[in-house]
């Protein structure tokens, strides 16, 4: 993950017409007919959707989207499992790309969107569309992931949207998990790279009647070492029209041209670079007087908004768990999760916290990417992400990553970013360049003053008017 | 005769007429007045033995017939009982059905246009005490003249198998503050019912009599709601000239907020909120014991109904208390509507927690003031924030409609769609949270007991087909989602007749069947699958 700046697109990059979408749409000036959800229509100017030639030709009606989850004509028990989430209407990038997914001949789609806009949701759906339940041992759907939490969240996805879907069987092909005996026996599998090749060279993983293809995180596996061979390899194990959906929050140029050849003829949806940063996240950071009053500050920083779960980023493992320690005694119930964990002990310190026993995350960055829990409302950086060799530069891409964790679904989201000493402050200062935002300075000196200024920061950020058009489908 | 009696001794042979003729006549007394006299006297004992047997069979037989007669009149009774039990359970439910139905919140045409705020006297004590009605306690009893009797009546009226609906609304009458604990089963039930139906014939009259400006009751609640702000003032002005206070207030506010943040799900673990309650608590005792030497004000002020006097064995009947407590408390109640609305409205099992420590902390006796909660403090702010449980109604799809459904503005811009659905998802998991509380085991008072979640189901649910909103519907389902068990263990089959109401009829003649109107439904399978509660 040290290489990912290296492969975000600069904002000026853009194409310099790619102003901020003109605020409509949000219920402001016509509440009157917020019911019948106008404002999606000016959603084309926040996601790009380039068809692929072939359905260029046709002028296909599909690319306007649809503006409910009954337009797409999904079965009764897809959509009863999504009213059972609160889902009630698409996000932006499902209203764009489930029509393309889901249409006949299947096609393959890029999709490009930023964390928390319901990436997760339109390739499930896509699965449980295209899975025929009557088969249920007989594997049709494949999703690879670059963590196994990430397998384990989007396993749990499937599940709950099709928790009315009988005879829905979903395996997670990660370390640990598969029986040996009786290798995949399920409709929908996720898994990782690594996995997935194992199971498949053992004949434990019948691939020959696969219809879709899911890469999550789809820069990052396809980019990294390793992992990208080995997407590969898989993808030349299955059959040859398989249905090939890539989709990640960052696509940089280098990673697009590979995705391209790996789905070719795709239809592609992007989001535009300034939307990047979610627009609902109120973006701060805490002036610290030195290093050693970071403990201190942090325990106080949670008595000054409502804070549901939060996670905090740090580097090392040592001042993870003297966080922890900290954080303990001042009440708060903790998780770490860092590379000293391993696999099933993982699983189940993540569940914790998902589940919501423990509010507060501690992590390196093994969590940076796609963990989606829906109630993390602030996000620290506790040291500022850094990458290069002896931690030289600052990490943007990471930091963008890290706050995606927060605001999720267009609620509201805060992140503090923690500043000790001239590095640190610089390194903050060109992320915060990078992509052109303002960050907003604490002290905490007079916590009355920081506590009213947190508040309105807060207020302020979940007003500005392209908040909603580019946070969520409203 | 020879022959005929069952129980005939053989060895006696000279009494016996079977003996042989011949032995008769040889026999040389036989014609002695002596012997006549003993054979006399033999039929008569034969005659007699004869006859009690006789008479033993046939009263045993009586006795057996008495005992059919008996058995059969008893399978009959049996019948007949089983038969008005059912009849009883059907009317009841009935009963429920009614008196939901007849529960229409007011129409409210203007946001100030207060639902009957809590019409049945609440809770037990001086609340009752009503501005509407100071000295009748019940809400069906409270309303004014303008009670329609069509309306109000058939819910109350058809319930009548035999004894038990008048003995339900005595019932009512001699024990409104304690649904709670007697809600079980039918009694329960009984005592329970018959209250939304109580305040409905309010609602019902201002709808069909009296139209909007018929009722210009202020609401109690939105003052109270502006008392807290001007508290806020009056604590930030007595900062500037009291060092001490501002030195404090400011680290038991955040301290207080950090609190109520760390509360966590339980999953079956006791004790997991042990630390945090207790630090609440004890910033509580702080704020009472006044170090801050803060201002003393009436507390008056943010109660619904004013407690003019002292109450016998109350901790607190000064008539005031230190001003930084109740403001504390505000923080309190302003921390836990802040944790519903961003952390519940994510994932509403999170609320629970919360309802727990609300209900824990407010009924804490030295937290009473003349024997009764503060809690208003809080309802004033749910008032504000989620309006649709105390009966206001609006449509989506007017300014003034989404004002009096409390659809969130921003900057003077409505907050999205989802944003706002997230709120009313917390809010009616929060509401739900503190309403539906156990208190049977505690020694306390429940600050807010489940009677106030009937009303508020009742208020949304008897909603005029017309004006149903996704508002109403999302609330409803985070208000029934996951409090489905305790519903029912509170007031048992009148609580399946009201999630029958809300989850399938109330969907069913919604009019546009959207998706906050089908997640009901979907509600519903749900309940029915894992719960195995068919409510169809």
């Amino acid at each position: 993950m040290a290489d990912l700046a290296s492969r975000i697109s600069k904002p000026s990059d853009a194409p310099a017409s790619d102003a901020p979408a003109p605020a409509e749409g949000n219920g402001t000036e016509q509440p009157i007919d917020d019911g019948l959800n106008r404002g999606l229509i000016e959603s084309s100017y926040d996601v790009e959707v380039k068809l692929s030639d072939l359905q260029n030709d046709t002028d296909n009606p599909l690319a306007s989207g649809v503006s409910s989850f009954e337009e797409l004509g999904l079965s009764k028990q897809i959509n009863d499992g999504l009213l059972a989430m609160n889902f009630k209407k698409p996000s932006k990038i499902q209203e764009k790309a489930l029509p393309l997914m889901l249409s006949n001949p299947p096609r393959n789609m890029i999709a490009q969107s930023q964390s928390g806009t319901g990436k997760t949701a339109a390739f499930v759906l896509t699965v449980l569309s295209r899975v025929d339940f009557t088969q249920p041992t007989q594997p049709q759907a494949l999703l690879l992931a670059p963590s196994r939490e990430l397998a384990r969240q989007i396993q749990g996805v499937i599940k709950t949207i099709g928790q009315f879907c009988e005879n829905l069987i979903v395996e997670a092909a990660i370390p640990g998990s598969i029986s040996r005996e009786t290798g995949v026996k399920a409709s929908a599998v996720v898994g990782t790279p690594g996995t997935v090749l194992d199971l498949v060279r053992r004949r434990q993983f019948d691939v020959s009647k696969l219809k879709v293809l899911v890469i999550d995180e789809a820069d990052n596996m396809l980019d990294q070492q390793g992992m990208g061979d080995q997407c590969l390899r898989v993808k030349n194990m299955l059959p040859k029209n398989i249905q090939t959906l890539l989709f990640s929050a960052t696509f940089p140029d280098k990673v697009m041209n590979y995705a391209r050849k790996f789905a070719p003829n795709a239809n592609e949806i992007k989001l535009r670079h300034q939307d990047l940063t979610v627009k609902g996240i109120s973006q701060m950071y805490m002036d610290c007087p030195d290093e050693s009053k970071k403990y201190d500050i942090l325990c106080k920083l949670y008595g000054l908004m409502t804070i549901g779960s939060s996670v905090i980023f740090v580097k090392t493992r040592e001042s993870a768990n003297e966080i922890q320690r900290r954080m303990e005694a001042d009440g708060h119930k903790v998780s770490v999760l860092h590379g000293a964990y391993e696999g099933q002990n993982r699983d189940a310190l993540l569940d914790d916290f998902r589940s919501g026993r423990s509010k507060v995350l501690i992590t390196t960055n093994v969590l940076a990417r796609g963990i989606d829990v829906s109630s993390v409302s602030m996000v620290i950086n506790y040291d500022i992400p850094m990458k290069g060799p002896g931690d030289r530069e600052p990490d943007a891409e990471t930091y963008l990553h890290r706050i995606g964790r927060t605001g999720r679904f267009g609620r509201v989201g805060v992140s503090i970013s923690f500043v000790y000493d001239r590095k640190s402050f610089e390194a903050l200062s060109q992320i915060a360049d990078w992509y052109q935002i303002d960050l907003v300075q604490l002290s905490p000196d007079d916590w009355d003053l920081t506590e009213k200024k947190v508040q309105d920061v807060i207020k302020s950020s979940r007003a500005r008017p392209e908040y909603a058009p580019s946070a969520l489908g409203n | 005769m020879a022959g005929s009696s069952p129980h005939r001794p053989p060895s006696y042979h000279r009494a016996s007429p079977s003996r042989s003729v011949l032995e008769e006549i040889i026999d040389d007394d036989r014609n002695s007045e002596a012997r006549h006299k003993y054979l006399l006297e033999a039929a008569k004992r034969e005659h007699d033995r004869i006859r009690e047997d006789a008479e033993r069979v046939y009263r045993e037989q009586l006795q057996r017939e008495e005992a059919q007669r008996l058995l059969a009149e008893r399978r009959k009774e049996e019948e007949r009982i089983k038969l008005e039990e059912q009849l009883a359970a059907e009317r009841t439910r009935l009963n429920a059905l009614r008196a939901t139905k007849v529960a229409i919140p007011p129409p409210l045409p203007e946001p100030q246009q207060p639902a009957p705020p809590t019409p049945n006297g609440t809770t037990p004590a001086p609340k009752s005490a009503n501005a509407r009605a100071p000295t009748q306690t019940n809400g069906a009893t409270s309303q004014p003249a303008t009670k329609p009797p069509g309306v109000a009546t058939p819910g109350l009226q058809v319930s009548k198998p035999s004894a038990q609906a008048p003995a339900a609304v005595p019932q009512k009458a001699a024990e409104p503050a304690r649904p709670a604990t007697s809600a079980l089963g039918v009694g329960g039930l009984l005592s329970n019912v018959p209250q939304p139906n109580g305040d409905t014939s309010t609602a019902e009259t201002s709808r069909s009599a009296a139209p909007p400006p018929a009722q210009p009751r202020p609401d109690r609640y939105s003052e109270i709601h502006k008392n807290l702000k001007n508290l806020r003032k009056f604590m930030a002005e007595q900062a500037k000239t009291n060092p001490i206070l501002k030195e404090r207030m400011g680290d038991m506010r955040r301290e207080l907020r950090k609190s109520v943040g760390q509360l966590t799900v339980s999953s079956g673990v006791a004790g997991v909120n042990r630390v945090q309650q207790q630090t609440i608590v004890k910033l509580m005792r702080e704020a009472l014991s006044n170090q801050v030497q803060s201002q003393l004000m009436d507390p008056n002020e943010f109660l619904l109904t004013p407690r003019k006097n002292p109450v016998e064995g109350a901790a607190h009947n000064e008539p005031m208390l230190p001003s930084v407590f109740l403001y504390l408390i505000n923080i309190f109640a302003k921390a836990a509507i802040s944790q519903f609305i961003n952390e519940a409205g994510a994932r509403p099992e999170t609320a629970d927690p919360i309802g727990v420590c609300v209900a824990a902390t407010l009924s804490e006796p030295d937290f009473l003031w003349r024997g009764g909660s503060m809690i208003d403090i809080l309802l004033a702010k749910f008032r504000i924030v989620c309006p649709v449980l105390f009966g206001y109604r609006g449509s989506e799809k007017t300014e003034q409609g989404r004002q009096r459904l409390g659809w969130w503005k921003e900057n003077g811009r409505w907050v999205t769609q989802q944003q706002h659905m997230d709120r009313m998802t917390g809010l009616g998991a929060g509401f739900a949270a503190i309403s539906l509380r156990k208190f049977m085991a505690v020694k306390k008072e429940n600050p807010y007991p489940p009677r106030h979640y009937w009303t508020a189901m009742a208020r949304i649910v008897n909603t005029p087909s017309a004006e149903i909103s996704d508002t109403q519907c999302v609330v409803l389902k985070s208000m029934v989602e996951n409090y489905e068990q305790k519903f029912i263990e509170f007031y048992g089959t009148a609580a399946l007749a009201a999630l029958r109401m809300a989850l399938v009829e109330f969907p069913a003649r919604a009019p546009q069947k959207t998706a906050a109107v089908n997640s009901l439904d979907v509600l519903a399978q749900l309940l029915k699958r894992d719960a195995g509660l068919v409510l169809g």
